[in-house]
């Protein structure tokens, strides 16, 4: 693109500052190069606001409002539940606990009338249990176990694998 | 006669809850956003779903929307990074017009909307045949300038460039516009005679 074109260009557009738009003025004025390109520029100008939008279909409105509504209804439930809602149900909880532990701490009677007496837990011998028998099976149940969650971690490195 | 409202009017309606005000918007702007789209892409429809694919983003982020800038600049920013991440899905050739395949290629669609009527053949049916030949950022640059109405500024700020990278960008935009047209004029007094 020459120098003059860019200048007309500049002109036209009101790119230029005053000084510049009345040099390039006097030039159309004087200058038959620069006459004839600004007639051209304007002519091709001239077309360039006439120039037609493309239409699209008929349904593209409701289309993209389907697609919003589409949208919105695959929001996942936790991005659309208010969180301010649930902090404020659950500092009404931890408000409510702390009242009542106050409250339980603040009327406990902490001086204790007589020593403390456990009571009494019999619990039957586990030596009794015990036998070879139960050991056998315990252990085999164990291996059983072993191999069911190494077959389910080989199946899982196989199907990666693949 | 009732007024019509703003676009920053619709947008405070959208975001208080009237999605239907939203169809406002698009109804309105629905044919720029689809022009634009179409600067890319040849197809209909693909220009369709990038269009609508823009508008539901734009709703989307439209609480995001600062309001600094008019509505269109935006929208027009969102369909042209849509336009893009399409073009680089569907990785669409968008060589030189200098390519003889893409030669080939126009003058198919030339000759598949050969002119019937008066009207058709009217100097504005060659403008619009010559910016469909222009690259996607020549032809996008002078939509968005002529038919957006969008000033320099506005075009930087869609496009993502110093306002005076547009300002060459537009007038060398505008000289190979200037030379397509003169070609296909040209051409079209060549089968005159």
């Amino acid at each position: 693109m020459n120098e003059i074109e860019e200048h007309l260009w500049n002109y036209i557009d009101g790119f230029c500052t005053e000084d510049e738009r009345k040099t390039i003025e006097t030039l159309i004025e004087n200058n038959a190069n620069y006459r004839n390109k600004y007639a051209e520029l304007k002519a091709f100008e001239a077309n360039m606001p006439a120039l037609d939008l493309e239409e699209p279909s008929m349904g593209f409105t409701f289309k993209v409002m389907e697609n919003i509504r589409a949208e919105h209804a695959r929001v996942p439930l936790k991005t659309r539940i208010n969180t301010s809602i649930v902090r404020a149900i659950g500092a009404f909880f931890i408000c409510t606990i702390l009242v009542l532990l106050g409250f339980v701490f603040v009327n406990v009677d902490w001086s204790a009338p007589s020593p403390v007496h456990l009571p009494e837990i019999k619990i039957p011998p586990v030596t009794n249990y015990l036998n070879p028998v139960v050991i056998k099976g315990f252990l085999f149940f164990d291996v059983v176990l072993g191999m069911f969650f190494l077959d389910y971690y080989f199946r899982k490195f196989f199907i990666r694998q693949k | 006669m009732q007024k019509e409202l703003t676009d920053i009017e619709l947008i405070n309606l959208v975001l208080a809850g009237n999605q239907s005000a939203y169809a406002n918007l698009v109804k309105r702007h629905q044919r720029y956003a689809f022009t634009l789209a179409l600067r890319f892409t040849k197809s209909r429809e693909d220009a369709e779903e990038i269009a609508q694919d823009g508008f539901v983003k734009a709703y989307k982020s439209l609480s995001a929307f600062q309001q600094q800038s008019k509505f269109t600049t935006w929208l027009y920013s969102i369909v042209y990074t849509t336009a893009m991440t399409f073009l680089r899905k569907k990785q669409l050739k968008t060589d030189s017009m200098n390519d003889d395949a893409v030669f080939t290629q126009v003058n198919l669609l030339a000759s598949d909307l050969k002119p019937d009527s008066t009207e058709q053949k009217s100097r504005l049916y060659y403008v619009n045949l010559a910016i469909g030949q222009l690259l996607p950022d020549d032809a996008t640059i002078i939509t968005l300038f002529y038919q957006g109405e969008q000033s320099l500024e506005e075009i930087a700020q869609v496009i993502g460039m110093e306002t005076n990278t547009v300002k060459v960008k537009l007038h060398r935009a505008r000289h190979r516009l200037k030379e397509k047209l003169e070609g296909l004029l040209k051409q079209e007094v060549r089968e005159l005679l």
